[in-house]
């Protein structure tokens, strides 16, 4: 199984490093999953190697793949059977519409941080599972995708009857 | 002296009665013009911030009926060829489901300058912000003065913003136009998904100065707000 894990245009090192580290790969394995795909973005990774544009290297039981910007990452979504994920809301709203499980970390460091009150208020309406850096590996290991709530699929007649009304047609 | 000061005076409690009307005005729900004729079209303006903000932007006006919100006009931010490339990809998408009525090109790309970039000093933002307020003022004021057969036309009917920074500067052209009395588009903005539990600053400083103010999710619905709340629009 293929787990596909996305800081989008951001930089996160801390996500981009605890998703290769020795915790999250061996608990990634013990609950099947065998390749990785890993979006780091503008992410800098401490170990030298890893921070070319494209690197592919097997640790701990995970065949991994790590690689900077695609223009789209439509087609690791679909591939994937988990998405692993910065919280920021293009993200988010294009995997879920996708149907896929999804685990969000939203990044601490940012100054503003909503990130973290989407993350937690999907959480709530059982559309994703929201984690910290710390608790990323026991998040997978207890993870139940049968148990996640299908998110709504997009709808644009609640933004056309809006604007409908507004200039007069209905 | 004291001239000068009845004047200045005057001219300030002018602006202010009319800043009141405005605002006032825009809080009241307009009527729908009796009888509309059925193949009549709204001109509309887009506003694309930048990355996030224009992709939900594009989403919104993805769910419009675009024979009936023609011509559209995206209106870009100075050397953000993302929001550009995204808006054409639109449009390209549209065009193949839909037979427009005629030749006429029904979209067209604007650029304004930048209120404030990305790490942006604050000392030397106040001259680029009266740079784009201007750039703002000649779109929506100037230049709709002098289209032709168009006398006393808006340069949209309806303008659609969702953040960031430069929409706050449109919005104050426009404002800026109702109280001069020239005409006007409808504003509406819509607050981004990602805001969960507060407006964004470009969200509080609009919240009285647009015509709708939608937002995407339950906690932001004030009682007796204005803002309206249909579910998750993007």
């Amino acid at each position: 199984m293929l787990v596909f894990a996305t800081v989008g245009s951001t930089r996160f090192d801390a996500l981009v490093e605890a998703t290769i580290s020795e915790t999250v790969l061996s608990t990634l394995r013990d609950s099947g999953y065998d390749r990785l795909i890993l979006q780091r973005g503008n992410s800098v990774i401490e170990s030298e190697e890893f921070n070319e544009e494209n690197c592919t290297i097997q640790r701990y039981g995970v065949g991994i793949e790590i690689w900077r910007f695609k223009p789209s990452i439509q087609a690791e979504c679909e591939q994937a059977d988990l998405v692993i994920s910065h919280a920021g809301s293009g993200t988010i709203l294009d995997v879920l519409r996708l149907g896929k499980p999804l685990i969000v970390v939203p990044n601490p460091t940012l100054l503003d941080n909503h990130q973290e009150e989407l993350a937690s208020a999907l959480q709530i309406l059982g559309h994703l599972k929201a984690t910290s850096i710390q608790d990323l590996a026991s998040t997978i290991a207890s993870f139940e995708p049968r148990n996640l709530v299908p998110f709504p699929p997009f709808d644009g007649t609640k933004f056309s009857k809006l604007v409908d009304e507004e200039m007069g047609f209905i | 002296m004291s001239n000068c000061a009845t004047i200045v005076l005057s001219l300030l409690l002018f602006f202010c009665v009319r800043l009141f009307f405005v605002i006032f005005s825009s809080r009241r729900v307009r009527l729908a013009p009796e009888n509309p004729r059925p193949p009549r079209t709204c001109s509309i303006a887009i506003f694309l911030g930048s990355g996030g903000h224009t992709s939900e932007a594009l989403k919104l006006a993805s769910a419009l009926d675009f024979g009936r919100y023609s011509p559209r006009t995206y209106i870009v931010s100075e050397g953000d060829a993302f929001s550009a490339q995204k808006a054409l990809a639109l449009e390209h998408i549209k065009a193949t489901y839909h037979v427009f009525s005629d030749d006429q090109p029904q979209y067209k790309l604007l650029t304004i300058p930048r209120a404030r970039r990305v790490h942006q000093s604050l000392l030397s933002t106040p001259p680029d912000a009266v740079r784009s307020l201007l750039a703002c003022m000649y779109l929506v004021s100037v230049r709709p003065l002098f289209k032709k057969g168009a006398f006393r036309e808006p340069f949209v009917d309806l303008l659609i913003l969702n953040g960031p920074g430069t929409c706050v500067i449109l919005c104050a052209a426009i404002l800026l136009n109702r109280i001069i009395g020239l005409p006007s588009p409808r504003v509406m903005y819509v607050e981004s998904f990602a805001r969960v539990k507060s407006l964004s600053l470009s969200g509080k400083l609009l919240y009285q100065f647009t015509d709708r103010f939608v937002v995407q999710w339950p906690d932001l619905v004030k009682p007796g707000g204005r803002e309206i709340y249909c579910g998750c629009l993007v």
